[in-house]
């Protein structure tokens, strides 16, 4: 199971990754993708949306069941991965490259000091 | 929980394991699409020991059978397998079987998992003198090997490999193997009973013969998607062959137990009937979620995601019966459009 030290990871496995320009990049960890199986259809939000931290702003529906994705942090989704509505697969074979989700432009700034680090997540789901 | 005698093997295999019917049986392996796909186009191998199976023998076997099952052992001959139920007697769906008729005396019944201790008590009640009703699912492993390559792979095998709903006898490892050309998939192939001691031997010969392990969420969207019913979502007590769209099952040049009810629904029409459906888009319609079509209302019973048609398609009940074309199914908080479809959902 991949869990790389760079991410800060949600307690409903959500992952999220300060870039540069202070946005952040949000996808479903690796062990999220396991436990749901195939990954068959994902609904983003649109880009606009402004989201709560916590708020269900997506749904990944898998031959198993269907699970909603909760934005990490508040703030404005400025950017979906479109190439999920053809491929849905992609975020069982590269949760956290090309299976991201979207891309959030943070309300107060970028701090995901809320959200656990490698080693917490590692533990959380041990 | 019961466990397979093949627990081990699957979780050398890589397993990840779902509790069905009571029983630990494995999920899946590689991945419920590519499963799926590999039963679609070459071949799987899939453990079904959790099925209920049992023995009837001796005279008056098959007059048992006939009064106890809807559809009738005696349109059959020895050699030769059937898809029947169990009726109570308001003509509800006790329990779909698959019978095989192996000798002139002795046929095996194998009803649903969750079902088996309720269809053997039955059976048992009605035996008469002279026949004998006995359990098999403790001794035998039941394996389902199914494909457009099973029947070269069985054959490969076991030696045989029947047609469609023809049983042999043969042997694997010098004990007794019976071979039925049954399956859940659409799909060519065998279902096997063996002893449990050579199980997992036949299920690792089937797997380095090229079958791809396939575990129960494979079986599920294979037989959705030939709009095979799951008693439990699609078939309870509480519904009839002909509103399931299963009349094709019942004989009516036979007396059997529910035959009386299900004379009086085929007069007056089912309050309800099964459709199937293709979802518009990509989403997924899952157990429980409303469906309406024109004004009438039901729920879907089974839904899944197609791996060959890469849509959503499910089944449901609508009452009063509909005819329409087209019907809505609400996902979570939107209602999505649905071409019907009369299953099997793919060319077959």
């Amino acid at each position: 199971m991949t869990i790389p030290e760079h991410l800060r990871y949600a307690e409903n496995h959500e992952w999220a990754e300060l870039r540069d320009d202070g946005t952040v990049r949000v996808g479903i960890t690796d062990y999220a993708q396991d436990q749901l199986g195939d990954v068959v259809y994902v609904e983003l939000p649109e880009v606009g949306r402004v989201v709560e931290a916590g708020e269900a702003f997506a749904e990944v529906e898998s031959t198993k069941s269907v699970a909603e994705v909760y934005a990490p942090v508040a703030g404005t989704v400025v950017e979906v991965n479109e190439a999920l509505d053809e491929r849905p697969e992609l975020v069982n074979a590269d949760p956290y490259g090309e299976g991201w989700f979207a891309v959030i432009e943070p309300t107060e700034g970028a701090d995901l000091s809320h959200l656990m680090d490698a080693e917490a997540y590692a533990a959380a789901i041990a | 929980m019961p466990v397979s005698p093949l627990h081990e093997l699957h979780e050398r295999l890589g397993a990840r394991f779902t509790e069905f019917g009571g029983w630990t049986m494995p999920l899946r392996y590689a991945g419920v699409v590519a499963e799926h796909l590999a039963v679609r186009e070459a071949v799987g191998v899939f453990d079904v020991s959790h099925l209920g199976r049992f023995v009837v023998a001796g005279a008056g076997s098959r007059e048992l059978l006939r009064h106890q099952l809807c559809n009738d052992v005696a349109k059959l001959a020895p050699g030769r397998a059937q898809y029947s139920m169990a009726l109570n007697d308001a003509g509800g769906v006790v329990d779909d079987v698959i019978v095989w008729w192996i000798a002139e005396d002795e046929f095996w019944v194998l009803p649903n998992g969750t079902n088996f201790g309720k269809i053997l008590d039955r059976f048992t009640a009605a035996a008469p003198t002279g026949v004998a009703v006995v359990p098999r699912r403790d001794e035998t492993v039941l394996l389902a090997v199914q494909g457009p390559e099973a029947p070269k792979v069985v054959e490969g095998v076991v030696g045989t490999a029947p047609g469609r709903f023809r049983v042999v006898e043969t042997t694997f490892e010098g004990r007794r193997c019976i071979v039925a050309g049954t399956g859940y998939t659409g799909e060519a192939g065998a279902e096997l009973a063996v002893p449990r001691e050579v199980g997992a031997a036949l299920f690792s010969r089937f797997v380095d013969a090229g079958a791809a392990p396939c575990g129960l969420g494979a079986r599920d969207t294979l037989r959705l998607e030939m709009g095979y019913p799951l008693w439990g979502q699609d078939l309870d007590e509480t519904t009839t062959p002909l509103a399931a769209g299963l009349e094709w099952v019942v004989a009516w040049d036979h007396d059997f137990v529910g035959r009386r009810a299900l004379e009086a629904e085929r007069t007056a029409g089912p309050p309800r009937r099964l459709v199937g459906f293709r979802i518009e888009g990509r989403r997924i319609p899952r157990p429980g979620h409303e469906l309406r079509g024109g004004s009438s209302r039901g729920r879907v019973t089974s839904g899944n995601f197609s791996p060959v048609l890469e849509r959503g398609i499910g089944m449901g009940y609508l009452a009063p019966p509909f005819d329409g074309s087209e019907v809505e199914v609400r996902i979570r908080d939107r209602w999505v459009s649905a071409e019907v479809v009369t299953p099997p959902f793919i060319d077959r």
